[in-house]
């Protein structure tokens, strides 16, 4: 009796700047089932930047190696998370000419115009990443398939990302090294959004993910992305500040963050006086709950107002000469907030006052409890987009041999 | 250029050449002055000391236009008449805006030719408001760590810090003068404690041992009080003055230098009063060196003016203890450190990144010029 084969597997490492996150699932019946999970701390990567390859690599070899160990089968493919401003996007689009003789558009069209986009070189030094769906506009009317439809000028648009070549083969030598390939990228913001966001979410909404080095947006109009972008600013910074403006070391900067910290500034806050052990012993600090708020309220929300200025830049770029407004009509859905700084008090207060928009922290909605929190929007999501986006490769059926070695590795 | 006066006020660039005109009105007479610049018009109204056009043949009196390098270019040029004027000048204090190109560029040179020369050299430069732009920062932050390691004292006055003094619908003139109000109280402190009619004087040579270890932090607080407790107003002012609170400064210090300066009514116990308070708050366990005067002008203000580094102290060889680890004596207490790490936090040494032409990585509450609550 020849053993049944095994479900699908789908492995996601999502590395940030603060910690390495990584999911195993098996594929039944098109949905994701979750068999192991692990973090680690990230090691050598600065605001989103590898500073240490080798110590990277270290971290990504353990994770990898936990999750194996956890769900008792080997990866071979991996998805991977592209944040950071290594990784810059901008709309590309594909013009066709409809033939005129009974002037409906057929595939062949849409595939001439794919095929131009394709063609289109990226910036020098950069490699082409990933290409993200756009609206096709037939005639300069957005429609969902244009094949049959009557027209003259077809244009299809994509969101392309691009990121420098060298910096891109790091990423996919160090995975490789470990003797796994890579399946895909796929954008760190996108991935939080699929967790967080619903479709009906996506017919207009902006998803924020916050993390520790790198602050990642995307915009979502009509079901499609629109626009993102990253900024090398997130909850380090907010930490940094509050260690400078205290004196105070890292770690201690951090635990206060968390537990007197706020994205508000209010005037009561200014006459708390809290302590920074709490036993009022030997080497407890006293401090001004006010001086803490302030510095973060200030971090966080110019953190925010730079994200809003980095959206309208973008939409200017697409939309040239047309004063974009990011309002409740573009917007219906608002802000969606998530990543670890979002986990900051009163964090959803502060992005509404900034953006003027409703603005909500977004929990991945995942199986497993331990993982429906802000910080883990990025890992739940990037399993969530790999199986809708580029679904692993269904196995063609193996011999009796490939099988057995399956079975060994058991 | 010779002078025999003990402390020679040098302006260098644009900024502090502007910053010593102002000063020269409210300065003793024991400070001599001397403007240094490579643009020709600034220089031509004269000055209330000496004035030397640097870089005649590189910037043919232009200026530099902010290049960095024909600064320093110019300043060496002049190498010659940069070394007489800090001939036999005991303590050099030099004051500038970094950013520039004259500023940025000559400033490590010219502090470098008066240490050579034998002098004290303690600086004041002035950092770029973040709204400056990328290209003026990363000069100024360069410029401030080549100027550490070439001055005995370095003391950073942000520029953003200045804006924090004032109310938002003040004139800039008025975030100005609280620079001026520091520079000056700090020079006129110095000054007349070397002057001959202070109460309790001091001599150049202090000031040398005090700054001996050029890159060490340099602490720096000014303070006035008024009327009744004045001294004890004026210390707490110190205590609370921004320049001892801007990021990257030391908490405390191994040696103070204290000056206290008081209409003739201030009494000794007032005085001490006051240097008790100013070393509770940063410290002065090794040494504290106390200079008091007597100004009648000052009416019934009291203004105390701290100077502080952590040099290292020489200990006497320690016998070898069972197991003790013998500390080196020429071990310095603090890292090198420079501006850049210190006003950067966490992300010292980490490239700068820009978003609108501001080093993100600098805290929000400084760039935006945010005065925090007190600490309780």
């Amino acid at each position: 009796m020849t053993p049944k084969p095994l479900p699908p597997l789908i492995a996601v490492i999502d590395i940030g700047t603060h910690k390495t996150a990584s999911l195993l699932g098996q594929i039944i019946n098109g949905e994701a089932r979750m068999l192991s999970f692990s973090e680690r701390r990230t090691d050598g990567v600065v605001k989103g930047t590898v500073t240490d390859l080798e110590r990277l690599t270290q971290c990504v070899h353990e994770v990898v190696n936990d999750i194996e160990r956890g769900s008792g089968r080997a990866v071979e493919l991996v998805y991977l998370s592209l944040s950071g401003p290594a990784a810059d996007g901008e709309r590309v689009k594909g013009l066709v000419a409809v033939p005129a003789h009974d002037g409906k558009v057929t595939a062949k069209d849409v595939a001439e115009a794919v095929q131009s986009v394709r063609r289109l070189e990226p910036p020098k030094g950069r490699a082409t990443i990933l290409y993200m769906r756009q609206p096709t506009m037939l005639d300069n009317r957005p429609v969902s398939n244009a094949v049959g439809m009557a027209g003259k000028r077809l244009e299809v648009n994509f969101w392309r990302v691009t990121m420098e070549e060298g910096n891109m083969r790091m990423r996919v030598g160090m995975v490789n090294g470990i003797n796994i390939k890579v399946r895909d990228f796929i954008l760190a913001a996108h991935a939080a959004a699929c967790a967080t966001a619903s479709d009906a979410d996506k017919q207009g909404v902006l998803v924020i993910d916050m993390g520790a080095g790198t602050t990642d947006w995307i915009l979502y109009y009509k079901e499609h992305i629109l626009c993102a972008g990253s900024l090398p600013v997130g909850g380090e910074h907010l930490t940094n500040d509050l260690s400078v403006a205290l004196r105070i070391s890292r770690e201690t900067a951090e635990d206060l963050k968390l537990r007197f910290g706020s994205a508000m500034h209010r005037e009561n806050d200014v006459n708390q006086t809290i302590w920074k052990d709490g036993d009022k012993g030997v080497g407890d600090q006293q401090f001004n709950r006010g001086t803490i708020t302030q510095v973060l309220s200030l971090r966080y929300q110019e953190t925010i107002e730079f994200v809003r200025k980095d959206v309208l830049r973008r939409l200017e770029a697409i939309f040239p000469g047309h004063a974009v407004k990011l309002d409740q009509n573009m917007i219906p859905s608002g802000v969606i907030l998530t990543g670890g700084s979002a986990n900051l008090a009163d964090a959803a207060e502060a992005v509404q006052s900034v953006m003027g928009l409703t603005a909500r922290v977004g929990i991945p909605k995942f199986e497993n409890e331990s993982l429906r929190k802000p910080e883990y929007a990025g890992v739940v999501g990037l399993m969530a987009a790999a199986i809708t986006d580029a679904p692993p490769p269904v196995r063609r059926p193996r011999g009796f041999l490939a099988q057995l070695k399956e079975l060994f590795r058991l | 250029m010779a002078s025999s006066a003990a402390i020679l006020l040098v302006g260098l660039g644009g900024a502090g050449c502007a910053m010593v005109t102002r000063l020269s009105a409210q300065l003793p007479a024991e400070v001599a002055m001397a403007l240094l610049d490579t643009d020709a018009r600034a220089l031509s109204g004269g000055g209330p000391g000496g004035t030397l056009q640097l870089g005649r043949a590189q910037t043919r009196g232009m200026g530099t236009g902010g290049e960095a390098a024909l600064g320093l270019a110019s300043a060496e040029a002049e190498e010659p008449a940069l070394r007489r004027l800090f001939a036999g000048v005991p303590v050099v204090v030099l004051v500038t805006g970094l950013g520039g190109g004259t500023g940025s560029g000559a400033a490590s040179v010219v502090a470098g030719f008066a240490a050579e020369c034998g002098a004290t050299v303690l600086s004041f430069a002035t950092m770029p408001f973040s709204h400056e732009g990328e290209r003026r920062m990363r000069q100024a932050n360069d410029a401030t760590v080549k100027l550490g390691q070439k001055c005995h004292g370095l003391v950073v006055v942000h520029n953003d810090l200045l804006l924090q003094q004032v109310t938002p619908d003040a004139p800039l003139s008025e975030s100005f003068a609280a620079a001026d109000k520091w520079v000056g109280g700090a020079l006129r402190g110095i000054a007349s404690a070397f002057a001959p009619g202070a109460l309790i004087a001091a001599d150049p040579a202090v000031l040398k041992s005090l700054l001996a270890t050029p890159g060490s932090p340099t602490l720096f607080a000014f303070g006035v009080g008024q009327g009744e407790g004045a001294a004890m107003k004026a210390a707490r002012a110190a205590c609370d003055c921004p320049l001892a609170h801007a990021p990257g400064t030391v908490a405390k210090v191994a040696s103070l230098f204290v000056t206290v300066a008081g209409g003739t009514a201030m009494t000794s116990t007032e005085a001490f009063e006051a240097v008790g308070a100013v070393r509770t708050r940063f410290g002065g366990e090794t040494s504290t060196i106390l200079c008091a005067r007597i100004d009648p002008a000052l009416g019934d203000r009291i203004e105390v003016a701290v100077l502080g580094a952590s040099l290292p102290t020489p200990k006497a060889p320690a016998k070898p203890k069972k197991g003790g680890k013998v500390e080196d004596p020429a071990q310095p207490i603090f890292e090198f450190a420079t501006e850049e790490s210190m006003r950067r936090g966490l992300f010292g040494g980490t490239p700068m990144t820009f978003i609108d032409g501001q080093d993100v990585d600098v805290p929000a509450y400084i760039r935006k010029a945010v005065r925090l609550p007190p600490a309780p």
